[in-house]
């Protein structure tokens, strides 16, 4: 057995590296390396909410360039940038970000697990995106931001530079940023679908699932099969532009059309990986703030399947202008008509949650029903958008700018601020201010519809979108004031957000409970501790926290259960006394280096520079190899010399006595 | 009993980890591992990608000749016995690559570092015969700018060389884990992901040499 | 528990204590320690066991010949109908894919989960795909 000596003994040795293994959980150096999934996805919120303010100040400048006619606020190609980056920002920058920090934070919390499958794909994931963020930004400095809008349609932006189309790198920036950020958001979809279908705690099956998790799955598969085809289209996009490439040029036979198809055989599901997160939102926190359980559980959950599967068969409803034939054309009103009937659906089962029930407006409530009553806005226009020669007629005017912000604005937006006062204590252990809560929302709701209802008049009148001004004598200067008012009162109302965040640290601390919740997310302290769950809990039922704490009496009343007996804040303090009992992943360097690499390539191919690629080749092969050989958890090091299965540090004897009583059960998906 | 509240994987993405013992799995609900669905699933993704090159080139494919775009055409420029045989030596990589897995398994890490390199190997005389293809075609004047056949024939053999170089990589990495006696027979599933991905890459170019070299062309 | 008590347990990991030794020896002991190809351990997700490395070779084979056939049929173009040299083709194609498939990616042995999600991807890809081709014909002329 010598060499087993020899090994324990030499073990330290052979693991020395050129860096060593971070180690420290706190501090500012930790978010560089944290694979926590709360601390990323706080760092995904908070950079979201960033670009959500910059994305918000690109959309002031465009309404004040077309406050009043022929305005020379912005010149053309600068109010091109505008519009171009308003729409990269909010879908690419803020809506999808902000739904990852969502998933992030309580996907694991919601199934009872520790961390995501992957902590150090996810932690790429974050590091993407930023650097993805930052990557498109810097076109600011470097020769002109992307100026062909957020579709960077073929041939406009797949004409070679030299040919003038438009002026400088700005497609190029847009190409190769999106396929970075698109690598980020497969990581992150890979990652979602692994931990909701494998890591869910004992007794959770998939219909026990909270509806936001399920939202959050299908919004995974849509992101892996979506991210895709545009990827590839953008490829060829930069091989026309850079090396004269033919794909979308139509003098050698090329067909842009095809450019659009690929587009949006992304962009339309796209619309509800953006939607869907909103969706998973609301239907949370209606039935707590309703105190019953959501209607038509199995219904909403199908619904939100169907509204998936569908989405991949409507997407020409884009490009019913294209001239793609009648029969396409036919088929695909058709198919986006029907998708309506599960949207409906839902609309019917959020109503029918609230109907009758003990209803409290509190914030969170408030902003998830302006969603229903807006959304709904929004998805009447949409079907209006089925009819073929009404959509013809709309195609490209302002009408459909209010539809899209109905929509996204409407719908994705207060979900998302509902969401952010449903969950601010559970995530910061603070509540935020209910008044500044409600002045809020009443300033966003009239900012809202006071900036995109008029929009529906100017487009049914012809105003088009992304032209930079328009001429005296339309008839559209006060409508478009009235937009302005608007857009600025949603500024205000977003200010006022901010300044409730930023108060809410001095608010006292909130209970791990504060709405009587009914998902298990509400039994962990507030904010959780780093391992979540010091006893992981056996599921058994759907609301599995409202069924700990309340019971019906003969007649069907319900009767709340004695206290405590379902947070479990003594196996808290047992194991935060101990130090860590659990079994976590260790934090890492190299999902950030590798992450850096990819902005570097993204120079490299923009300006087309050999020693810049090879740079990025580098760093790139680097970060992915000390990657791959770093074990997950640093104490597994230790497994090379000997150290047990198993590793680390063990569980304390009530975890171990509470894993061992309440065994692993393998049920769902088989 | 420590697996039981380990949630967390402790596989990793590429490489499970050392510490893994492949006892991850115990405590999923579908009863396999985070690391093997999470190769699925990404491969899944991966096929609308290579579907959308494949696509454009189905659309593209004889439109050179009815535009009257200049040459080359596909048929004078390949050489089919020569991309047979690297297509031949790229389907025998797949056949190591399994065999590395059934030595891991048995606990022959000899035979599997053996294995592994093999594969490697065989992918790189494939990446080697397309270099010399790719040169040989730009010689004869094809290039992205030439005409539409120069475009989607470099893009799509292109990126898929790019996931066999990326393929090849990986499996080097194994393989210097495995010298590094860090790559156990706990592991197999490390080489049974990484053979998912090279299968992959395989039955894609099996569609691709078929659909651009062999079918015939007007 | 440390590397070489797990090996000498479960009969692995027994390359490492010989380093030395030649490739035949290295066989000879592994035939005479290793356990038999039938009794190899199932990974994570089977619910068969793998196939043993003569059904490898042997799929390998299969292929092999299924290649030189499709490489034969090429030099066959302008003596048979095209249309049933690409039909030939793109059978022979789908029948490699699905030997692949179901041989060396195991999905023969796997559980179905796997081969369902992977199906999704390929079955959309078609389906997406194929329409947006399938409009193209529709509009353009068919003689340019």
């Amino acid at each position: 057995m010598t060499t087993v000596e020899e090994a324990v003994t030499q073990a330290p040795v052979e693991r020395a590296r050129i860096v060593g293994r971070p180690t420290s959980s706190t501090g500012f150096w930790s978010w560089f390396t944290t694979v926590d999934h709360k601390k990323i996805a706080i760092m995904y919120g908070t950079t979201a909410i960033f670009f959500f303010l910059v994305g918000g100040v690109e959309a002031l400048l465009i309404r004040i360039q077309l406050a009043s006619p022929n305005n020379s606020f912005l010149d053309a190609n600068q109010y091109n940038q505008m519009f171009t980056m308003h729409g990269t920002t909010m879908v690419f920058l803020m809506g999808m970000p902000i739904a990852a920090a969502f998933g992030n934070y309580f996907l694991p919390l919601m199934v009872g697990a520790r961390d995501v499958a992957f902590p150090r794909l996810n932690m790429l994931g974050y590091w993407i995106f930023l650097f993805g963020g930052i990557f498109l930004y810097s076109s600011f400095l470097l020769g002109g931001a992307p100026n062909g809008g957020w579709v960077n349609y073929a041939p406009i932006n797949s004409t070679p530079m030299a040919d003038g189309f438009l002026p400088g790198r700005g497609p190029d920036f847009w190409a190769v940023g999106i396929i970075m950020l698109g690598i980020g958001s497969v990581a992150t979809a890979v990652n979602f679908i692994v931990t909701a279908l494998n890591m869910r705690a004992p007794g959770m099956t998939l219909m026990r699932m909270p509806v936001f998790v399920w939202m959050m799955l299908v919004v995974a598969f849509l992101t892996l099969f979506a991210m895709p085809p545009v990827t590839a289209a953008l490829i060829q996009v930069y091989i026309d532009r850079n090396f004269d490439g033919n794909f979308f040029n139509a003098a050698m036979g090329g067909e842009p059309i095809l450019y659009q198809h690929l587009f949006w055989i992304f962009g339309h599901p796209e619309v509800y990986i953006l939607i869907l997160p909103g969706m998973g939102i609301v239907s949370e926190i209606l039935p707590v703030f309703s105190r019953k359980p959501l209607f038509g559980y199995a219904v909403v959950v199908f619904s939100g399947i169907a509204i998936g599967f569908l989405g991949w068969g409507v997407w020409a409803h884009h490009m019913f202008t294209s001239g793609i034939g009648p029969v396409a054309v036919a088929a695909f009103g058709l198919s986006t008509m029907l998708i309506a009937v599960p949207t409906g659906v839902k609309i019917f089962n959020w109503l029918g949650t609230v109907w009758g029930g003990a209803v409290r407006l509190r914030t969170p409530m408030l902003f998830a029903l302006g969603f229903i009553a807006q959304f709904t806005i929004g998805g009447l226009s949409g079907v209006m958008h089925a009819i073929v020669p009404a959509d013809t007629q709309q195609h490209d005017t302002y009408f459909v700018v209010a539809h899209f912000h109905y929509v996204l604005f409407g719908g994705l937006v207060f979900a998302l601020f509902g969401g952010f006062y449903y969950w601010w204590p559970k995530i910061f252990g603070r509540m935020m201010n209910e008044k500044l809560g409600k002045v809020q929302f009443w300033l966003l709701v009239i900012g809202f519809n006071l900036t995109f209802f008029p929009m529906h008049f100017l487009g049914l009148e012809g105003q088009p979108r992304r032209t930079y001004t328009y001429d005296e004598g339309l008839q559209w200067e006060g409508l478009n004031q009235l937009a302005t008012l608007g857009s600025f009162t949603i500024a205000l109302a977003f200010l006022v957000f901010l300044v409730n965040a930023f108060m809410s640290r001095y608010s006292p601390p909130a209970p791990s409970d504060p709405w009587d919740g009914r998902t298990i997310e509400w039994m962990t302290p507030s904010p959780p501790p780093e391992y979540n769950f010091a006893q992981v809990p056996v599921i058994e039922h759907r609301d599995e926290f409202w069924h700990r704490k309340y019971t019906e009496d003969d007649e069907g009343r319900l009767l709340r259960l004695p206290a405590g007996a379902a947070v479990d804040t003594e196996e808290h303090e047992h194991l935060e006394a101990d130090g860590h009992g659990i079994h976590m992943p260790s934090p890492s360097y190299w999902p950030f280096v590798f992450a850096l690499a990819l902005p570097i390539l993204g120079y490299g191919f923009v300006f087309k520079n050999w020693y810049i690629l090879a740079a990025g080749v580098v760093v790139g092969f680097f970060g992915l190899v000390a990657w791959a050989l770093e074990p997950a958890t640093a104490e597994d090091e230790g497994d090379d010399s000997g150290a047990g299965p198993g590793g680390g540090h063990l569980a304390s004897a009530a975890v171990e006595g509470g894993a061992r009583s309440r065994p692993i059960v393998d049920e769902g998906v088989h | 009993m420590a697996q039981a509240i380990a949630a967390p994987s402790d596989s990793t993405e590429l490489v499970p980890a050392a510490g893994d013992h492949g006892h991850a799995h115990h405590a999923t609900n579908t009863g396999v591992s985070n690391a093997k669905l999470g190769m699925w699933v990404f491969l899944s993704s991966e096929a609308l990608f290579f579907g959308a090159f494949i696509s454009t080139y189905f659309l593209y494919r004889g439109r050179d000749e009815e535009v009257g775009n200049p040459g080359p055409r596909p048929r004078e420029v390949y050489d089919i016995a020569f991309t047979s045989v690297t297509s031949f030596v790229l389907l025998m990589s797949s056949l190591t690559m399994v065999l590395a897995l059934a030595a891991i398994q048995r606990g022959d890490h000899r035979r599997l570092r053996i294995w592994l390199l093999a594969t490697a190997f065989f992918g790189m005389v494939f990446i080697g015969g397309q270099v010399f293809e790719f040169t040989e075609f730009y010689r004869e004047g094809l290039s992205l700018h030439t005409n539409l056949f120069g475009s989607t024939f470099f893009t799509l053999t292109g990126l898929h060389g790019a996931h066999v170089t990326m393929g090849i990589i990986w499996l080097l990495v194994l393989w210097g884990r495995s010298m590094q006696g860090r790559l156990h027979t706990e592991h197999a599933e490390a080489i049974e992901i990484s053979g998912l991905y090279w299968h992959f890459v395989d039955v894609v170019w099996i569609v691709i040499f078929t659909a651009i070299y062999l079918v015939p062309q007007n | 528990m440390s590397e070489t008590e797990t090996g000498t347990e479960t009969g692995t990991d027994i390359v490492a204590e010989h380093p030395g030794e030649t490739l035949e020896q290295h066989e000879q002991r592994m035939h005479e320690i290793a356990p038999r190809p039938e009794l190899l351990p199932m990974l994570p997700g089977e619910i068969k066991p793998h196939p043993k490395p003569r059904d490898y070779v042997l799929i390998a084979v299969v292929l092999c010949i299924l290649t030189a056939i499709e490489v034969g049929l090429y030099y066959l173009e302008g003596d048979v109908n095209d249309n049933l040299l690409i039909a030939m083709l793109i059978v022979l194609a789908v029948v490699k894919f699905f030997l692949v498939c179901s041989w060396y990616m195991h999905m023969r042995t796997d559980q179905p989960f796997f081969k369902r999600i992977f199906v999704v991807g390929i079955v959309l890809a078609m389906i997406v795909y194929g329409i947006a081709i399938a409009t193209f014909a529709s509009t353009i002329p068919s003689e340019l």
